[in-house]
């Protein structure tokens, strides 16, 4: 328990306090205003609605809910919120943080424990915002001869190329954040930084077991990338395209995982594998090498890998979805809109203001990204459920696996594709379509 | 099936730019996440107690032993049969990419060269495979 500090004084506290309050008003407004005025005279401002948007006018809407509307609208078919909030940054890692609090009550139940109760009353919810301050009050301590600049930069790096990651895959029809032709062959990209990262973190913190646990690392992802490239093959034949979108559009009938399953079998071992879950934690197995690569990262650095391996996990339990389970298709469940909201607003509060403009998001939008999310959770809680049944596998058993069963099965699944496209079942022309 | 996926793709001359470019929100983002996450740490820098500078808490973990030695080693790499047969089996699983994407648009005859080169590939990769596994020469 902290106590306050012997010589501490009230009158002291809000001296220091008012000073901090005048440094910064001085500074803003000699400082800061000047340079915002000065990149507003380079910036092209916007034309909303026929109006150009100049600050004043920006701050008349803000002001007025009613009009404030279309500024949202047009915010929102921004790059920078795609980015930022939803099908980016903001989105996933609120499905990661939702991910560790099932997680830990899910293995618990499975274990008969009853995990997070305490903090946040119910059930423990607030559990996790808990662990994140306490990580972020935790001093960092790196080791003496660790290669410093390599050592900060790994967990940085780790969480912006799971961000990377997750930029690439669609949640609902034109959702996406980048949407390249060649997507899948981005995806294979950005997973092959992975080891990389882990490698370099590894050798930069100078201690025997982050080597070690490098070194599987390294050698686990090589043994399952070829499996995860190769496993995907058969539904470019099949689909005729690598854009991740035109391949959750061309489920709309059947979903993949109905002609492939053993391409879906493969392929789901493998985002195992390359997540470094149980039974595939060898590069961080806690009762063996202590944390694996992991061992000398403390406090914060250590939170920002949990960060990204979690937005790495919702990322392969998405493309899992979009490759396999169609993605953002469904039946419409999601309720139409009346019509009168459309056309005339609603009424909020009791000054009754009206919003025109509203609903935000169509409803075309709202289904897939319900389906998406479902589906995505199950698929999550699929990869979160043999951390509580399976022991940790050898490393030449993983070995063994990957290089001579997985890669036989996709090598088997290739044919299956092919099969189904010449047989006429599938494809232009074929007998389902 | 639709008929746009299956519309045949030419050659078009698109601009190097244009191509480029749908790939820059991948890159936005993995600056978005460095911003918005890389802060913390030097927050818990200047929130976190720094005190009692001791050799011994600088010291690498080596589970409560006193470190021996330099952690970067040389190390008696095993299973390097398996990083020598990655670097060639990776890349041809990205060239049938190439293939996969456009089999639609090719003549079937244009297939039975990718068998033979699927055969000739998977032979030679189960001869190293069968290497691999005679433990005594690796």
């Amino acid at each position: 328990m902290s106590t306050i500090a012997p010589e501490f004084r009230l009158s002291r506290f809000i001296a220091s306090l008012t000073d901090i309050i005048f440094w910064v008003l001085l500074i803003f407004s000699l400082v800061g205003l000047p340079i915002v005025f000065i990149v507003l005279f380079y910036i092209k401002l916007p034309v909303i609605n026929g109006q150009l948007m100049t600050p004043y006018l920006a701050m008349t809407w803000m002001a007025d809910p009613s009009r404030s509307i279309p500024i949202i609208k047009s915010f929102m078919h921004t790059t920078i919120f795609r980015v930022a909030v939803f099908p980016g940054f903001g989105f996933a890692a609120l499905l990661a943080a939702a991910t560790i609090y099932v997680e830990r009550k899910f293995l618990a139940k499975i274990q008969l424990r009853v995990g997070p109760l305490y903090c946040g009353k119910i059930e423990g919810i607030l559990q996790l915002m808990g662990d994140g301050f306490k990580l972020m009050s935790k001093e960092i301590i790196i080791p003496a001869k660790a290669d410093k600049p390599i050592f900060w930069i790994g967990p940085v790096l780790f969480v912006g190329t799971a961000g990377a990651f997750v930029s690439l895959i669609p949640v609902a029809p034109g959702w996406v954040v980048a949407n390249p032709s060649v997507g899948l062959l981005a995806v294979f990209a950005t997973i092959g930084f992975f080891p990389i990262i882990a490698v370099l973190s590894a050798w930069s913190a100078n201690s025997k077991w982050t080597f070690i646990g490098g070194l599987r690392a390294l050698h686990q992802m090589i043994a399952f990338e070829i499996p995860l490239i190769l496993s995907l093959l058969g539904i470019v034949i099949l689909s005729g395209t690598l854009n991740l979108s035109q391949i959750v559009q061309s489920q709309e009938h059947y979903w993949w995982i109905t002609f492939m399953p053993l391409s879906a079998v493969v392929f789901f071992i493998t985002i195992i594998a390359e997540l470094e879950r149980i039974p595939f934690d060898l590069p961080e197995a806690e009762s063996e090498i202590v944390a694996g690569w992991l061992t000398e990262f403390s406090g914060m650095m250590y939170g920002l890998i949990q960060l990204g391996t979690y937005l790495k996990l919702y990322a392969f339990a998405g493309l899992f979805t979009v490759l396999f389970l169609g993605g953002w298709q469904g039946p419409s469940i999601w309720p139409p809109f009346p019509q009168e909201i459309i056309t005339q607003g609603i009424t909020i509060g009791p000054v009754t203001a009206k919003f025109p403009g509203l609903p935000l998001f169509d409803q075309e939008m709202l289904n897939g990204t319900l389906w998406f999310v479902i589906k995505t959770v199950g698929v999550i809680l699929l990869i979160l459920l043999p951390r509580g049944v399976f022991p940790r596998v050898r490393i030449d058993m993983i070995l063994h696996t990957g290089w001579y069963k997985l890669i036989g099965l996709a090598f088997i699944n290739i044919f299956i594709a092919l099969g189904l496209l010449y047989a006429g079942v599938l494809g232009p022309g074929g007998l389902l379509h | 099936m639709h008929r746009f996926l299956y519309s045949p793709i030419g050659l078009l001359a698109t601009l190097v730019g244009e191509a480029a470019s749908s790939f820059s929100p991948v890159l936005l983002l993995f600056l978005f996440a460095v911003v918005a996450t890389g802060p913390t740490l030097i927050l818990s820098r200047m929130i976190a107690p720094r005190r009692t500078p001791s050799p011994v808490k600088f010291l690498q973990m080596e589970s409560g032993q006193v470190p021996k030695g330099e952690g970067r080693t040389h190390f008696m790499m095993q299973y390097y049969s398996f990083v020598l047969m990655f670097v060639v089996f990776d890349v041809m699983s990205i060239f049938l990419y190439a293939w996969g994407s456009s089999i639609l648009n090719l003549p079937k005859t244009a297939t039975l060269p990718i068998i033979a080169f699927l055969a000739i590939m998977f032979a030679a990769f189960a001869f190293a495979l069968y290497q691999a596994g005679r433990k005594n020469i690796w």
